[in-house]
């Protein structure tokens, strides 16, 4: 095992060969992202307390929009639900959460994780203040892990390789 | 024997995902780190004149006074002492700085190098940003990339690098290709 981790510091490993856990690391950290964000956005008011919470950042995407049939829909059928939106918005950033922290259904959750960053970069895009490319590098790694199917070590479930990668390991090392 | 060497196949093809994600991740990279540039240079963000104005009236100036309000004041104490005393000079640095690290992380070109400055820029940006108004996933986000392509080897899969790697062997200390 060490040898295996002097030999990868030294770059010892084919040329277009390297380790995946890097990537899972970051898959962790996005996990840790989407947790974070709920703060702003919990149940039952979903206020953000100090913070500005979901309903003044709709508020914002529809002053702001950059397409205005996205304004149109957030203002008239987002809003007047705004209890609806935010229970199924808070539930599914909490699936992504949970499931790219964890490695649960990692797929799924970078495919769910990489629709809501696209749908922030839309929402957001000419809102004063946001730097754009914040969503797109969101939507980037959720996009690499969902494609190359790597970011799957160090996970909980069977889903992809989770498991596999861990035992992968051990026979290597044996 | 059979199931080491199936295992050893699924750690290749493992890996070889692990090495096309490196490439995307160093794409984007690259391509927000050049945009950006752009984006400076065309607002002469880094002209002597105009470089401080970021420092002195936005980054540490309290949230409702229209600032950040970042709170790393020992960091606004370095910057002070660095950058400020010499914006022009500093300015011209991370002109070609951020220029360097955009094209390197692109062309997949001295990517070890590139991925270490990457780390250093945006982990400074973390620090100058920390506490205040600006939304610090952004900074993590760019972190982690850079780390993500300098542990991974960024550059030797589709890069510049895997051809300096077979025609010069390693660099020194594997810090630059």
């Amino acid at each position: 095992m060490i040898n295996s981790v002097v030999d990868w510091l030294n770059g010892k490993f084919p040329d277009h060969f390297s380790p995946t856990w890097p990537i899972s690391l970051a898959r962790m950290l996005l996990g840790v992202l989407w947790l974070g964000t709920l703060r702003w956005k919990l149940p039952p008011d979903f206020d953000g307390g100090s913070e500005r919470g979901l309903r003044e950042w709709l508020e914002l995407m529809v002053e702001h929009a950059a397409f205005s049939s996205y304004g149109v829909f957030i203002e008239s059928v987002v809003i007047p639900n705004f209890l609806f939106f935010a229970w199924v918005l808070f539930l599914t950033e909490l699936f992504v959460g949970l499931g790219l922290l964890l490695g649960i259904a990692t797929r799924g959750a970078a495919l769910v994780g990489l629709i809501l960053s696209l749908n922030l970069l839309v929402g957001l895009l000419e809102v004063p203040g946001e730097w754009p490319w914040s969503y797109i590098l969101m939507a980037m790694w959720h996009g690499t892990i969902l494609v190359s199917g790597a970011g799957s070590l160090w996970a909980v479930s069977r889903h992809g390789s989770g498991a596999h990668g861990l035992a992968r390991q051990t026979t290597v090392d044996t | 024997m059979a199931s080491i060497t199936e295992t050893i196949r699924t750690e290749q093809v493992t890996t070889q995902k692990g090495s096309v994600a490196t490439l995307v991740v160093r794409l984007a990279l690259g391509f927000t780190t050049l945009f950006t540039w752009f984006d400076n240079i065309s607002k002469d963000f880094y002209d002597g004149a105009n470089f401080p104005g970021f420092f002195n009236d936005y980054l540490f100036v309290p949230a409702e006074e229209g600032g950040n309000g970042s709170q790393l004041f020992f960091v606004q104490s370095i910057l002070n002492n660095t950058i400020l005393r010499a914006p022009e000079f500093f300015g011209w640095v991370l002109t070609f700085v951020e220029l360097g690290i955009a094209l390197g992380l692109i062309f997949g070109v001295f990517t070890r190098a590139a991925s270490l400055g990457a780390i250093g820029f945006f982990f400074g940006l973390l620090l100058v940003y920390i506490g205040g108004e600006e939304w610090i996933w952004t900074y993590v986000l760019l972190v982690s990339s850079a780390i993500a392509i300098f542990l991974n080897w960024g550059g030797r899969f589709l890069g510049v690098d895997q051809v300096i790697a077979k025609a010069k062997g390693e660099s020194p200390f594997g810090l630059i290709w």
